[in-house]
């Protein structure tokens, strides 16, 4: 069940990343709506944070592309933020919640420029939204899962974007932090923003998607959340995978087997 | 001349030749604990090892095209050989099965063993000039002539201003590559900038330290700063710090006693100084952590001692008499030693004064009497409550806790608990006007 829209957030055309050998997202081809919050979930290992990074080009894509506005990302990265996972950093790295928040502005200012009155006023602000002032000065190992949670949030803020690709924002977060970041989100949606969610609990989903994309390696669905969230869909996308699909795939990885003629 | 001495004609550059000692060692421990703190963040001690072992056959390999100890051609041989097992390193543990402790082990026997096997035979092969190669391995800053120092001072102010200039992107690079790369920083060039100035940077400190303990130039000074600071430009700057020093003293001992190698000296007084940052620096400091833990047990040994008296007076409402040690000792459920320091501190603080052949409380004392039990119950009140506990489950937990409660806590726990009179067991919760 894919749904198309017309004048796509985010289009990605038969995305295929190959990692070790194994393809870890294959054939994902879809079109994003603008200004909605679009969750993307699906089991343990089925490519979530794999499609965002490819997305942010953080990984390359062994086949396919992707448009951002129509455009390609290079072009528009000033309008793209990405949230790592928490996990993905340390720290125990000699920062505080000011240094890191500050670091988003770095996506206007480059390497090189210096942060100017601006700049500081909008890190403020930022801090402000996700009520961390009061704890700007910390050092970031000193801060509970959900406040580190927000400074990532913060930080992306900063960056004045109009797509945020969020991986797995609400994992390790107290229930007050997740209804206050969801509540966040709502607000930047309002704004016109355009929010991509690595989620994986079923439970909350639908309190909190407008769109939702399922992944299980291949793409299993992408529309309106009412659509999507159905038994037999999720069934296809938890329920085990197409086990040709994953013969082939060990077996391109057993035979270090090509997948395409370059 | 005594040792001392010695010391103290080093410092004052009695010889000319002590002077270039001086300032050889300065440059070259000083970059390295600025370019070291990069390695130390992005927790690639290991690679750093790897490099400095690894430079040796590339400077065997400069002296035996060169013919002679030219130190720009010597630094240019170190920094291709350094450069090339990086490459080697990375190359085999993305390649291959072999993890990456594996391909570091076994690039740096490799290269290693290599640089010995060219070394050996440079001296037996009665070239002139040779003598003095052998120093690499364990360093020898006495043997700096003026043009080493004057490349040294070239390539490390270079590698200082490309440092400064690139600070944001080498910091962002070892907090979070991933974010680096998605707000669009040449996430590649950075990594191979970085790479060639520590390679550059092992290469010159080689010369001062030898290949065997030149990491521990790199990475030490940045580990013991750590300790001191959470900002990494002050952490920075102490690693450079501390390395010019460690750097100066070691080259000025190994140059006072001769034939004693640098490297050795140099690492054992870093390591003097990491042991004492460990011990004293203000984060994450053993003493910190050991004084806070003492004071800790202090106002706890006092409040539980000044407790005593309200449960022996029942609440300050009656007089039991004088009240001894050993009245204390039999009611008390506090260890004796427990107790004694208790008094000693209480008393210490003017909480407690003997009177009437007996012990009586300051005003203070009484207050922070009543304010241990008011806690007490109050968090009784509260995990009976919230924890679901039954009334006779409560107590220890209470007794632990009824130290750390904060006023402001305290206050939470009123409004929580509407402002209550008495505990789970029905005692009164006594009042404290503050």
């Amino acid at each position: 069940m894919i749904t198309e829209v017309k004048d796509p957030s985010i289009e990605t055309h038969n995305l295929t990343v190959v990692y070790n050998k194994k393809p870890a997202i294959w054939n994902i081809d879809f079109t994003l709506p603008k200004g909605q919050i679009i969750g993307i979930m699906g089991p343990n290992g089925s490519g979530k944070s794999t499609l965002l990074k490819s997305i942010m080009g953080i990984v390359d894509p062994n086949i396919g592309y992707v448009r951002i506005f129509d455009k390609t990302l290079d072009e528009v990265r000033d309008q793209v933020s990405y949230v790592p996972q928490r996990q993905s950093v340390d720290w125990d790295f000699p920062a505080s919640v000011y240094d890191v928040v500050a670091m988003g502005r770095y996506a206007r200012k480059g390497m090189f420029m210096r942060l100017n009155k601006t700049d500081h006023e909008v890190i403020t602000a930022c801090l402000d939204k996700v009520n961390l002032l009061p704890y700007q000065n910390r050092q970031i190992s000193q801060l509970s899962g959900g406040q580190q949670q927000r400074v990532f949030l913060a930080r992306a803020l900063t960056q004045e974007a109009d797509v945020y690709l969020m991986d797995e924002p609400l994992v390790g977060v107290d229930a007050s932090t997740e209804q206050s970041i969801i509540t966040l989100l709502k607000q930047m949606k309002s704004e016109g923003k355009t929010i991509l969610v690595v989620h994986h609990d079923l439970h909350t989903a639908s309190d909190y998607f407008d769109w939702l994309v399922l992944l299980n390696t291949r793409l299993v669905a992408s529309g309106p959340f009412a659509q999507v969230f159905d038994e037999d869909i999720l069934k296809d996308t938890y329920g085990g995978q197409l086990t040709t699909l994953s013969k082939i795939a060990s077996l391109l990885k057993e035979k270090s087997f090509p997948m395409r003629h370059k | 001349m005594t040792w001392w001495q010695e010391i103290i004609s080093f410092f004052s550059f009695a010889e000319p030749n002590v002077e270039i000692v001086f300032w050889g060692s300065l440059l070259l421990s000083a970059v390295s604990g600025l370019v070291g703190s990069f390695t130390f963040l992005r927790k690639q001690s290991l690679i750093g090892d790897v490099i400095a072992h690894s430079v040796l056959p590339g400077i065997c390999l400069a002296f035996l095209i060169g013919k002679e100890k030219d130190p720009t051609y010597l630094l240019i041989g170190a920094t291709i050989a350094g450069w090339l097992s990086t490459v080697a390193v990375d190359f085999i543990s993305s390649r291959s099965k072999i993890k990456s402790d594996t391909a570091i082990a076994l690039v740096l026997s490799v290269f290693f063993g290599l640089g010995v096997l060219i070394l050996t035979n440079i001296q037996h092969s009665g070239m002139a000039n040779q003598s003095g190669l052998d120093q690499f391995i364990f360093g020898r800053a006495s043997a700096m002539n003026p043009a080493d120092v004057r490349v040294f001072a070239v390539v490390g102010m270079l590698i200082t201003l490309i440092v400064l200039i690139f600070f944001r992107a080498f910091k962002l690079l070892s907090f979070d590559p991933q974010f680096a790369q998605s707000i669009g920083f040449p996430l590649d060039l950075l990594r191979v900038i970085l790479s060639v100035i520590t390679v550059a940077t092992v290469a010159m400190g080689v010369q001062a330290v030898g290949v065997v303990l030149m990491s521990a130039l790199l990475i030490t000074p940045a580990a013991a700063a750590r300790f001191w600071t959470d900002r990494i430009r002050v952490m920075m700057i102490l690693a450079v710090l501390i390395s010019a020093a460690s750097g100066v003293i070691g080259a000025a001992i190994s140059y006072t006693s001769s034939g004693m190698p640098t490297g050795p000296w140099i690492v054992v007084v870093l390591s003097i100084m990491a042991l004492f940052s460990s011990l004293v620096g203000r984060n994450k400091g053993l003493l910190k952590s050991r004084l806070l833990r003492w004071s800790n047990d202090r106002k706890i040994a006092i409040e539980n001692t000044l407790k005593s008296f309200f449960y022996l007076t029942d609440g300050f409402e009656n007089d039991p008499g004088p009240i001894t040690n050993k009245i204390l000792r039999e009611n008390s459920r506090m260890h004796p030693a427990d107790l004694r320091r208790g008094i000693f501190y209480s008393r210490m603080k003017g909480f407690l004064k003997k009177a009437h052949g007996g012990w009586v409380l300051s005003e203070e004392g009484e207050r922070i009497s009543k304010e241990t039990v008011r806690k007490h119950r109050l968090w009784e009140l509260y995990i009976s409550k919230y924890m679901h506990l039954k009334p006779d489950h409560v107590h220890d937990d209470a007794e632990g806790i009824e130290h750390i409660i904060t006023p402001e806590i305290e206050a939470e726990l009123e409004e929580l608990l509407e402002f209550p009179e008495t505990d789970p067991h029905d005692k009164a919760i006594p009042k404290v006007s503050r």
